[in-house]
C-alpha cells in the first residue's frame, strides 16, 4: 500500500517536473550577456498580456518569476520586509518614497534604447523629472463606471462624486479598497485637494466614508470590480480609467465619468530595486517592455492606457475606438497627482481601517 | 534506555528555533514600535494602549467570535444527529459513510471555499451568512468525525442495560448516550471555533467585500498597512482570547471526561 | 414506526452529503462550461483544461505543493518518530516541558503562527523561498505526528528493546531493528496526517513563501479576484485524483481481505 502512494507521488511529481521545464530552448546565452538568467517581477494584478512573459524568456532563454500585488502599500511591505525582486511597479507618489528611501537604484538609460517611446505628458514627471530611476509604464485616471440603462448621463454629469451617497443606489456600489484611493471619492467630493493636511478636512472625509458605510453599504474591492461590473451586478463603482476601458469594452451597458470635482491623475513606472540581482536582465525587461508591439499587447489585454505615445496613438482609433476611458482627461485644473506624504499616508490608512472594519 | 532521551536534542532545538523564538518575536514587535529590525528597539505599551482606545479591534474580535460562536453551534446542532446515525449503521456502512465524508476534507480548504462563489450567486443572501455557510461547510467534517469516534467507542451493554432497567429511547439518549458522547462534542468544538475565529480567506472569498473578520484586520496589518508592530499585539491578544477559551472547554472535558 | 425511523435518518445522513458534495459537482459541472460565467452554463468545452495545462504557474504550484509535501512528511515523520521515542525514555519534567511547547504550533491559530514565522525569517534577514516554506511546514507537521506515535510507545513492552540491548544490540540496532518496527502503524498514520496538513494549508504557506514559490492554494488565492475557470479545471482533477487514491487505498485492501479469506475457505 505504502509503495503504492510513494509510486503515485513520484510519477506526479516527475509528471510536473517535466511540465516545468522545456520549453523552446533558443541558444541565446543569458549568463554571458546579462550575468544571470532569471528574473523577478513584482506587478500589479492584471496588469500584463502573460503571453509577453513567455516571449520574453524565448527570446532571451531566461525563467521570469512572476508575482503580483493589489496595493503600493503591500509591495512596499514585501520589500522593506526583505523579498527580493528585480523589476516593481510603484505609482508615481511611492516612486516619490522608494526614491528618497534609496530602496531603488538608479538606472542605466544608457541600456533603455526604447527610451524615446514614453508618451507626452510623462516626458518629465513631477516624481522622476529626468527618468533617472523609472520608466513609466501604464497612465490613467479614476472615475465613476456606471450602468447607463440605470442612471442617466445627465444625473452623474451633474452629482459626480455625491451620487456614492445617493441612497437611491444603496447597496448597488463598488468602491475602491486601495490605499489613498479609497479616500479621494470623499475628499473630492467635499472639495478637497488629495494631499490636503488639514486634519478637519481628513475628519469631513473619514465621516463622509463613515456615512457612506451606514447609508449606502459599498462593497469594498479590488480587481473583483472588472468582473462585478462586466456582469452588470452592480449600478456604479469607483475604478481606474483602465479597468473602465476594458470593463466597457466587454459589456456595452456600461459608461465612465471623472466627476466634475475632480479627481487624481495617476501613472505606475517600471523601477529596480536597490537589493536587485538581476541587474542587467531587468534593464532588458524594461526595454523589452517598451516595445510597440509588447506595449499594446498589454495595453489591449489590461485596458489601462499605455506610458508610450505610439500605442496611445494606435489604439485609441483602433481598439479603444469611442470609449472615453481609454484617453484621461489632461488640463482639467482640479485634477491632480498624489504626492509622497507618509504622515497622510499612515493617518488615511489607519482612518480606512476603521471605516473598512467598522 | 538511557541513551534514547538524547533523541528529543535535536527536536528540543528545533522547537527552541522555531517555536518558541516566533512566539517571542511576535511578543517583542508588540511591545515595541517603528522599525522592522531587531537594532532599533525602543519599549512602549502604545499597541496595546492603542487597543484600547480603538473602537474598531474589540469590534472586530467581537464578530468574529460572535460568527465562530454560531459556527461552532450549527456544527453540533447538524453534525450531532449525522454522527448518531453513522454510529447506528453496519459497521461496513460506517467505514463508508465515514470516507465520503473525509473525502472532500483532502480537496485544498481554499478549493472546497471557491466551491461556494457559483452556488451562492444564485442567492441573495447577506455577505454575513454566506460567511457562515462556507464555515460551517469546512468545519463541519471535523465535528462529525470528532464525535462518531466518541460515539462509537461508546459501551453497547450500557444502552441495552438502560433499555432493561425500564428507560424509553429519550430517556436512553439524554441520559446516557448525550453525556458519554460529551467529550467528541467538545472536542469537535475545540476543533471548529478555533480556526473559525481566525479564518481570513472565508471571509475574503465569500464576505464580498462587505464582510470581514479579525484574521483579515491583522493580514491587513500585516500586509498592506505594514505596521507589524501593531498587527503583533493584535494577533497576541487574539491568540490569548483563544488560548482562553480552549483552557475553559478543556476543563470542561476534563469534568465531562471524569465520567468515563 | 421503525421505517419511518429509518427514512428520516437516511433521508437526513443523504442530505448531509448533498451538502457535501454539492459545490464539488458544481464545480466540476461548471469546469466544462464554454463561457467565463460562473453561474449561466452556455454549452460544453475542454478549454478550460487546455488553458491549465498550458499555464506554467499552475503546473509550478502543483509541482511545489508536492514538493513540499513530500518532503515535509519525510522529515518531520523522522525527527517526529525520533522525539516520540527519546520522550518515552526522558524524565518526565523534560517530558511535560516538550509536550507542552508542541501543543503550542496545534493550539495556535494559523495565521499567528505564520506571523511568528514570518518575523523570525525577516529579522534573520534569510531571503524567503522554497526553504523557509518549508522549515515552516516541517515545524507544524511534527507535533502531529509525535502525538500519533506517543500513544502507541506506551502500550511497547520496554522489555523487548532492553533485552536487545542485553543481548549485545547497538541502541542503533535495537531502535531500528526492534523499536521502530513495532510503531510502523502509528508511524505511517502520522505521516499521512503530516501529508494531508501540509498538502491542505494555506494561511503559513502564504506568509512564508517569498517571490519564487508558490503552491496550489497561493495561487488560488492571488487569482481568485477575476472569475477564473481554470481554478475549477484544477479543481476537478484533485477531486479526480483524490477519489482515485482513496479508493484504491481502501478498495484493494478488501479484495485482498476477500481472496486470502478465499484461499482459506
Amino acid at each position: 500500500m505504502k509503495k503504492l502512494l510513494v509510486s503515485i507521488l513520484a510519477v506526479l511529481i516527475c509528471l510536473t517536473v517535466s511540465g516545468c521545464k522545456g520549453g523552446g530552448k533558443t541558444d541565446f546565452d543569458p549568463i554571458a550577456e546579462f550575468g544571470s538568467d532569471e528574473l523577478y517581477v513584482f506587478n500589479w494584478g492584471e496588469y500584463i498580456d502573460e503571453s509577453n512573459i513567455e516571449a520574453f524568456e524565448k527570446r532571451y532563454n531566461v525563467t521570469v518569476y512572476y508575482k503580483t500585488f493589489d496595493s503600493n502599500e503591500e509591495m512596499y511591505t514585501a520589500i522593506v520586509g526583505g523579498d527580493k525582486y528585480d523589476i516593481i511597479v510603484p505609482s508615481d507618489y511611492m516612486v516619490e518614497r522608494l526614491i528618497r528611501e534609496k530602496l531603488i537604484q538608479p538606472l542605466d538609460l544608457s541600456l533603455i534604447t526604447n527610451i524615446g517611446a514614453i508618451a507626452e505628458g510623462l516626458k518629465s514627471p513631477d516624481y522622476d523629472p529626468t527618468h533617472a530611476y523609472s520608466i513609466p509604464y501604464f497612465q490613467g485616471s479614476i472615475g465613476i463606471i456606471y450602468d447607463s440603462t440605470k442612471v442617466t448621463e445627465e444625473e452623474i454629469t451633474a452629482k459626480g462624486w455625491d451620487i456614492l451617497l445617493d441612497t437611491k443606489y444603496a447597496g448597488q456600489i463598488c468602491m475602491y479598497n486601495a490605499d489613498r484611493d479609497n479616500f479621494l471619492p470623499a475628499l473630492k467630493s467635499l472639495g478637497y485637494s488629495v494631499n490636503t493636511t488639514n486634519d478637519d478636512e481628513i475628519q469631513a472625509a473619514y465621516q463622509w466614508l463613515l456615512t457612506q458605510k451606514k447609508t449606502m453599504s459599498p462593497a469594498y474591492v479590488t480587481d473583483e470590480v472588472n468582473d462585478i461590473m462586466i456582469e452588470g451586478n452592480k449600478t456604479l463603482a469607483v475604478v481606474y480609467s483602465g479597468a473602465a476601458a476594458y470593463i466597457m469594452s466587454e459589456n456595452e451597458d456600461m459608461a465612465f465619468i471623472e466627476p466634475y470635482q475632480g479627481t487624481n491623475i495617476w501613472s505606475d513606472a517600471m523601477c529596480i530595486p536597490a537589493t536587485s540581482t538581476n541587474v542587467k536582465l531587468a534593464h532588458a525587461w524594461i526595454n523589452f517592455c517598451m516595445e510597440q508591439e509588447v506595449a499594446e499587447k498589454n495595453s489591449i489585454a489590461v485596458g489601462y492606457t499605455s506610458g508610450y505615445q505610439a500605442v496611445i496613438d494606435k489604439l485609441s482609433k483602433t481598439e479603444f475606438d469611442g470609449i472615453n476611458a481609454y484617453l484621461p482627461r489632461v488640463g482639467y485644473d482640479k485634477d491632480e497627482e498624489y504626492h509622497d506624504d507618509n504622515v497622510l499616508k499612515t493617518k488615511l490608512a489607519e482612518l480606512w481601517n476603521q471605516v473598512m472594519f467598522n | 534506555m538511557k541513551t534514547f532521551s538524547k533523541l528529543t536534542w535535536p527536536y528540543i532545538a528545533w522547537i527552541s528555533a522555531f517555536v518558541v523564538l516566533p512566539m517571542l518575536l511576535i511578543l517583542l514587535y508588540a511591545f515595541t514600535k517603528e522599525g522592522n529590525s531587531i537594532i532599533t528597539l525602543s519599549f512602549t505599551l502604545e499597541n496595546f494602549a492603542k487597543f484600547f482606545s480603538d473602537a474598531i479591534f474589540p469590534m472586530v474580535l467581537w464578530r468574529s467570535l460572535k460568527i465562530a460562536f454560531f459556527t461552532t453551534v450549527i456544527c453540533v446542532l447538524l453534525g450531532y444527529p449525522a454522527a448518531y446515525i453513522i454510529a447506528q449503521m453496519s459497521e461496513k456502512k460506517q467505514a463508508f459513510a465515514i470516507l465520503l465524508i473525509t473525502l472532500p476534507m483532502w480537496i485544498n480548504m481554499l478549493i472546497r471555499t471557491y466551491s461556494w462563489k457559483g452556488i451562492l450567486a444564485y442567492f441573495d443572501f447577506d455577505s454575513q451568512i454566506n460567511v457562515m455557510i462556507g464555515m460551517v461547510y469546512n468545519f463541519l467534517p471535523f465535528m462529525i468525525l470528532q464525535i462518531h469516534t466518541s460515539l462509537s467507542k461508546l459501551d453497547r451493554n450500557l444502552i441495552t442495560a438502560a433499555n432493561d432497567l425500564g428507560a424509553d429511547s429519550v430517556q436512553t439518549f439524554l441520559r446516557v448516550t448525550l453525556p458519554l458522547s460529551m467529550s467528541g462534542v467538545i472536542s469537535g468544538i475545540t476543533l471548529v471555533f478555533l480556526p473559525a475565529v481566525s479564518s481570513f480567506f472565508i471571509p475574503k472569498l465569500l464576505g464580498g467585500g462587505e464582510y470581514v473578520l479579525i484574521g483579515n484586520l491583522i493580514e491587513n496589518y500585516f500586509i498592506s498597512v505594514g505596521n507589524w508592530n501593531y498587527g503583533s499585539a493584535i494577533s497576541l491578544i487574539m491568540a490569548l482570547v483563544i488560548i482562553l477559551s480552549m483552557f475553559v472547554t478543556k476543563k470542561m472535558d476534563q469534568k465531562t471526561g471524569g465520567e468515563e | 414506526m421503525k421505517f419511518i425511523k429509518k427514512l428520516v435518518s437516511s433521508a437526513y445522513f443523504w442530505l448531509t452529503m448533498l451538502f457535501f458534495y454539492l459545490p464539488i459537482i458544481y464545480v466540476i459541472v461548471f469546469s466544462f462550461n464554454e463561457s467565463k460565467s460562473l453561474t449561466r452554463f452556455t454549452g460544453f468545452s475542454l478549454q478550460w483544461y487546455q488553458k491549465l495545462f498550458e499555464s506554467r504557474s499552475i503546473r509550478e504550484a502543483i509541482y511545489y505543493t508536492l514538493l513540499i509535501a513530500v518532503i515535509a512528511t519525510i522529515i518531520s515523520t523522522i525527527i517526529g518518530t525520533l522525539t516520540a521515542i527519546g520522550l518515552s525514555k526522558s524524565n518526565k519534567i523534560l517530558r511535560a516541558i516538550v509536550l507542552q511547547i508542541n501543543d503550542i504550533p496545534m493550539m495556535n491559530p494559523d495565521i499567528v503562527t505564520a506571523i511568528g514565522f514570518m518575523l523570525l525569517f525577516t529579522s534573520l534577514g534569510v531571503d524567503k523561498g522554497l526553504g523557509t516554506i518549508l522549515l515552516a511546514h516541517i515545524s507544524f507537521c511534527i507535533p502531529y505526528v509525535i502525538l500519533t506515535v506517543m500513544p502507541r510507545l506506551r502500550q511497547l513492552d520496554d522489555n523487548l528493546a532492553e533485552a536487545a540491548l542485553d543481548l549485545g544490540a547497538t541502541p542503533l540496532q535495537a531502535l531500528t531493528k526492534v523499536i521502530i518496527p513495532q510503531l510502523k502503524g502509528s508511524i505511517i498514520s502520522g505521516a499521512l496526517i503530516a501529508f494531508t496538513m501540509s498538502f491542505d494549508d494555506f494561511v503559513i504557506s502564504f506568509f512564508t513563501s517569498g517571490p519564487k514559490v508558490s503552491n496550489i492554494a497561493i495561487y488560488v488565492y492571488s487569482s481568485i479576484k477575476r472569475i477564473n475557470p481554470t481554478i475549477n479545471a484544477l479543481s476537478t482533477i484533485i477531486v479526480v485524483i483524490v477519489t482515485t487514491v482513496l479508493i484504491i487505498v481502501n478498495v484493494v485492501p478488501m479484495i485482498k481481505d476477500r481472496k486470502t479469506r478465499g484461499i482459506e475457505e
